[in-house]
């Protein structure tokens, strides 16, 4: 026993007498970062044809990241029409969900308009990813967005996504020609093939409609509400 | 101070063996030193290296100048120094697996005040070894390990060794992969799934309703899809090279025998994620030990093979023919293979891979917050005797069509940390929805634990270990520690009860207590838990004889005890073995407080 | 009940005895082999100690012998006296490497049978008669005059004579115990 002690007492400087940290060992956890272009296609339609494009990224460790959203669509002939980008601070709150805020800012339509951003994106059961957004712009005025996206797995390399999104004003938004209430709905359907995990080229489908008044207000500005056009393009990230 | 035996013919190489046979036999590898057991002081350097497997190269860390480091042959009783220097540009370390030792000597950057080995640095480990059987060394910083930085060690007994064979070789597993380890860790963590090329597509749907009814199989899929869990997830890991002693499948390792000879397998597996199924088709294994600690011998046709664990075996060929050493990943992506012949050059039939196993709702049996609602159908018929005594917040209030009608004696009570280790009878065939449909059958294995093991054959279980010799320690636990292993697979961060190692308390025993830790398992993966400092017994049934290991590996959905007596003071690192577990959270302080306050 | 258990058995042993029904397990002995009733006239013959007999003492652990070898002379008797001082059961058994290979069959259906434990002999299963068990197509007693069964603690003697050379190992039939290296050598010297 006496000998057991003596030991302990021993070993008592070696490892007891300073506080450790984790820093000593794996380094500190890594800072991470991702960019992921979701949808980078050619858009083919009745009227003009455009280029769209839809990309995400982060940066950071597996709590806090920076986020980084833009999506936007040009007319092949023509200047950019849609460009919106993100900047936000996400968190995680769960295994599944991140919570995140920030603020946007869309450079197209003209005028340009600036949001903040609040919303969550996530892994829903049933392995739907989901983008929810709650804006409100620099004129006060509320907006949301709801985006799903879904992979059927066909093959281990072909894969059917499906992605469905809505949005919803608060109130009539002249100069951006929105209406109160739904706004507008958009489905798609693309079939990527990976050639790699991190190069997929696509074709699918994409069909727009315009909602209730602010489907009116294209109407009334010689539009068709309803926009149907078969896309072409590659998914990749880094 | 080392001998280096330049140029060894494995005849040349025979005969020294023969010489020094009081020492032990001695297996030399063709270009590959060996420190005889006289050594008892040896320079080993760690630096970057390039790696050959099958043919093609890639980068590599060599201790010692090879892959996989010098056998340390030693005898029990010695005194060892290791002067190990680095020649990488970033610090380095060798963790001496299984040793028991003085904290500082583990070689564990950031515990018992030991340090990384700074580039161009020499650090000098010294212990007496107060132990015998197999173990094995490798780095403990970053994801060295995986890049080549493993080797064995063989300790002689002081006394009579209680097995004696006629042929000693060491076979240690390996996975090695091409790819920057760094890399690795990143696609786990930014892609979710993006090396398992296995997962469930609409294909098997179609081929699963077919065999399963289309009802089940829907129920199957939203039964996952709830949980939004992969039943393909084996192994995080993919394009792996498996290794035998540092040679794929066509470089072909052997080992030579002669007819009617006992040969002793020392297998390590010293991969940073595979865990393997292990067999010799044709050549029955007796274990002799495990760990490194004797067991009572038992005689198996295969092995399920945590990371990080030892298994010695005797294998007595008769007959003057070649046998394959095969070893598959659990997830079937590729196997590892050597020979066991009469010469060198003869190859054994290499046999077909078996089925890859889907995981089961009873791999996810301790899950948090699980759901039973989803199980719909499901027979509890003969669920006699379960306890359900501790169930965190599990929700059975929507399984419809359950027949709970036979569920005697069960005790609901205060659920939390459900045991369904053991459910006798338990019968899972009658869940529908969990791709039972052909259990057992040659083109699907169903559950974690369905190795394919063919009928007839006997697959080691834990509960076959036995030691040697009696526990010393027979004392009951004073208390439980519980260790829940805990993970978000979609964000690849691996916890202990919820926390990361960084974020996470550090456990705390008083020297000289006995203790018990329950590992409950509420991920859907394995994962080989390793304690560092002091063996650990298993409660696998015995009462004096529980076998002491290393590492202990905890099945999905599983509880698993062991027992500790914690007589090593130090603090000592308590990890998953699975490399990128581990770097990403998987480990805690396990700290032996000295007794001193109370005295 | 009773009756019946006793009449199958009686026939069992009776057509054991007539040889008819040959033991799955005797499939397994080399040619020349002659069962369980082993053809010792190859490897010896049991013997009985005189005064001059020459003793040899045998210490068994676990799971192996001192010493490993033993010299003889064709013709000699010895008498083995042989002490187990492991926790385990261990057997002393001279015979040919295909002898012991049949009979390892054997002692593993002894221990799956519960005739034999890890550390001891159940006296009682080990009388009973194991004639009806399936792949037992004889009476299963561990009687061969070539082997000894000793029980942690106990010392045991075995007189044999070994009357002419032959290639013979004493081994431990215990499963794994041959397997893990519990097997000596019988050196014959001129």
């Amino acid at each position: 026993m006496a000998g057991a002690i003596l030991l302990a007492l021993s070993v008592v400087p070696a490892w007891a007498a300073e506080e450790h940290s984790a820093e000593q060992f794996h380094e500190e956890p890594p800072i991470l970062g991702t960019l992921l272009i979701d949808r980078f296609e050619h858009r083919w339609r009745d009227g003009e044809n455009s280029i769209d494009w839809d990309v995400q990224g982060w940066v950071g460790g597996d709590t806090n990241k920076v986020w980084f959203n833009a999506e936007g669509s040009k007319p092949v002939d023509g200047d950019v029409e849609e460009a919106e980008f993100q900047l936000l601070y996400s968190r995680m709150t769960s295994e599944f969900w991140d919570a995140q805020i920030g603020i946007r800012h869309d450079v197209r339509p003209q005028p340009q308009t600036t949001y903040g951003v609040i919303g969550f994106q996530g892994v829903a059961p049933y392995f739907f990813d989901v983008t929810a957004q709650l804006f409100v712009s620099e004129d006060g005025d509320f907006s949301a967005r709801l985006e799903a996206e879904y992979d059927l797995l066909i093959t281990q390399k072909l894969i059917l996504q499906p992605v469905a999104e809505v949005n919803v004003s608060a109130q009539r938004v002249q100069e951006l020609h929105i209406g109160p209430g739904f706004n507008d709905i958009e489905l798609g359907l693309r079939l990527r093939y990976e050639v790699v995990r991190e190069f997929a080229p696509y074709i699918g489908v994409n069909w727009e409609r315009k909602l209730g008044e602010t489907a009116d207000i294209a109407r009334d500005h010689g539009e068709d509400p309803s926009d149907l056009s078969l896309v072409a393009g590659v998914r990749f990230w880094f | 101070m080392h001998k280096t035996l330049p140029g060894l013919s494995r005849r040349d190489a025979l005969k020294f063996a023969g010489a020094v046979g009081v020492a032990g036999v001695v297996t030399v590898y063709p270009g590959r030193r060996v420190f005889a057991a006289s050594d008892r002081s040896l320079d080993l350097a760690v630096e970057r290296t390039r790696i050959t497997i099958d043919g093609e190269t890639s980068n590599a860390i060599s201790i010692g100048g090879s892959i996989p480091a010098p056998t340390l042959r030693w005898r029990e009783g010695q005194e060892v120094v290791i002067h190990v220097t680095n020649r990488l540009d970033e610090g380095t370390s060798i963790h001496w697996h299984g040793l028991l030792l003085e904290g500082v000597m583990d070689g564990a950057p950031g515990f018992n005040n030991y340090r990384p080995i700074g580039p161009g640095e020499t650090y000098t480990y010294r212990f007496k070894l107060r132990q015998a059987g197999t173990y094995w060394y490798h780095s403990h910083s970053a994801s060295q390990e995986q890049e080549g930085m493993y080797g064995a060690i063989v300790i002689e007994p002081a006394g009579r060794d209680p097995v004696r064979a006629d042929r000693d070789y060491v076979v240690l597993l390996s996975d090695h992969t091409p790819e920057n380890p760094e890399n690795v860790l990143r696609k786990l963590k930014v892609s979710e799934g993006y090396y398992n090329n296995n997962r469930r597509t609409l294909v098997d749907f179609f081929q699963d309703a077919k065999r399963d009814g289309l009802g089940a199989t829907i129920n199957d899929r939203l039964a996952w899809g709830e949980m939004r869990m992969d039943a393909t997830d084996l192994a995080d890991v993919t394009g792996y090279q498996f290794l035998v002693n540092g040679k794929g499948p066509l470089d072909n390792w052997t080992a030579v025998y002669n007819p009617g000879e006992r040969v002793r397998l020392r297998i390590i597996n010293g991969s940073a994620m595979s865990i393997f199924d292990v067999r010799i088709p044709g050549l029955p294994m007796t274990v002799v030990s495990a760990d490194g600690q004797n067991v009572v011998p038992v005689k198996v046709d295969e092995f399920r093979f945590g990371v990080g664990e030892t298994y010695d075996v005797i294998v007595m060929p008769t007959e003057d023919k070649p046998f394959t050493f095969f070893a598959e990943s659990i997830d079937r992506t590729g196997f590892a293979r050597a020979t066991i012949a009469t010469r060198e050059g003869m190859e054994g039939e290499i046999p077909e891979q078996r089925p890859r196993a889907i995981l089961t709702m009873a791999d996810m049996a301790m899950a948090p917050g699980m759901d039973h609602g989803s199980m719909a159908g499901m027979d509890h018929g003969s669920m006699a005797g379960m306890d359900h005594g501790n169930m965190p917040g599990m929700d059975h209030s929507a399984m419809p069509g359950m027949d709970h009608g036979s569920m005697q004696g069960m005790d609901h009570g205060s659920m939390q940390g459900m045991d369904h280790s053991n459910m006798p009878g338990m019968d899972h065939s009658a869940m529908p929805g969990m791709s039972h449909g052909a259990a057992g059958s040659k083109d699907q294995a169903v559950g974690w634990a369905d190795a394919g093991t063919p009928p007839g054959a006997k697959a080691l279980s834990y509960a076959d270990l036995k030691a040697l010799v009696r526990n010393k320690d027979l004392r009951e636990p004073t208390h439980e520690i519980e260790v829940q292993l805990t993970g978000m697979m979609s964000r690849y961060i691996w916890t202990l009860n919820g926390q990361k190692f960084d974020e996470g308390a550090s456990i705390r025993v008083a020297y000289g207590d006995r203790v018990r830790i329950r590992f409950v398992n509420t991920t859907m993966m394995a994962h080989p838990m390793h304690l560092h400092g002091m063996f650990v017994e298993l409660e696998n049934g015995q009462t004096d004889r529980m076998p002491k290991k290393h590492v202990v590996l905890v099945p999905p959905g599983q509880v698993t005890t062991v027992q500790l007596t914690a007589d090593e003071p130090g603090e000592w690192p308590f990890h998953c073995h699975l490399l990128y577990h581990m770097a990403s959270g998987m480990m805690t302080r396990f700290i032996v407080e000295p007794h001193t306050a109370s005295l | 009940m009773r009756l019946s258990t006793h009449t199958l058995g009686a026939v069992a042993a009776l057509i054991t005895s007539t040889g008819l029904l040959v033991s799955p397990g005797l499939a397994f002995a080399a040619p020349g082999e002659a069962g369980h009733k082993h053809d010792t006239a190859a490897i010896g013959e049991p013997a009985k100690a005189t005064p001059k007999t020459r003793t040899i003492q045998i210490t068994m652990g676990d799971n192996f012998y001192e010493p490993e070898t033993i010299p003889v002379k064709a013709g000699e008797t010895v008498r083995f006296v042989i002490k187990n001082t492991g926790e385990f059961l261990h057997e002393f058994n001279i015979g040919t490497t295909a002898m012991h290979a049949a009979h390892q069959k054997e002692m593993a259906m002894m221990v799956d049978h519960g005739m034999l434990s890890a550390t001891g002999v159940d006296v009682k299963k080990m009388k009973m008669d194991h004639s009806t068990m399936p792949g037992m197509g004889h009476s299963m007693k561990h009687d061969d005059p070539n082997s000894v069964l000793v029980e942690p603690g106990q010392t045991k003697e075995l007189v044999w004579k070994f009357t002419k050379p032959a290639t013979l190992e004493f081994a431990c039939n215990m499963p794994g115990h041959y397997e893990s290296g519990m097997v000596g050598k019988v050196n014959f010297q001129r």
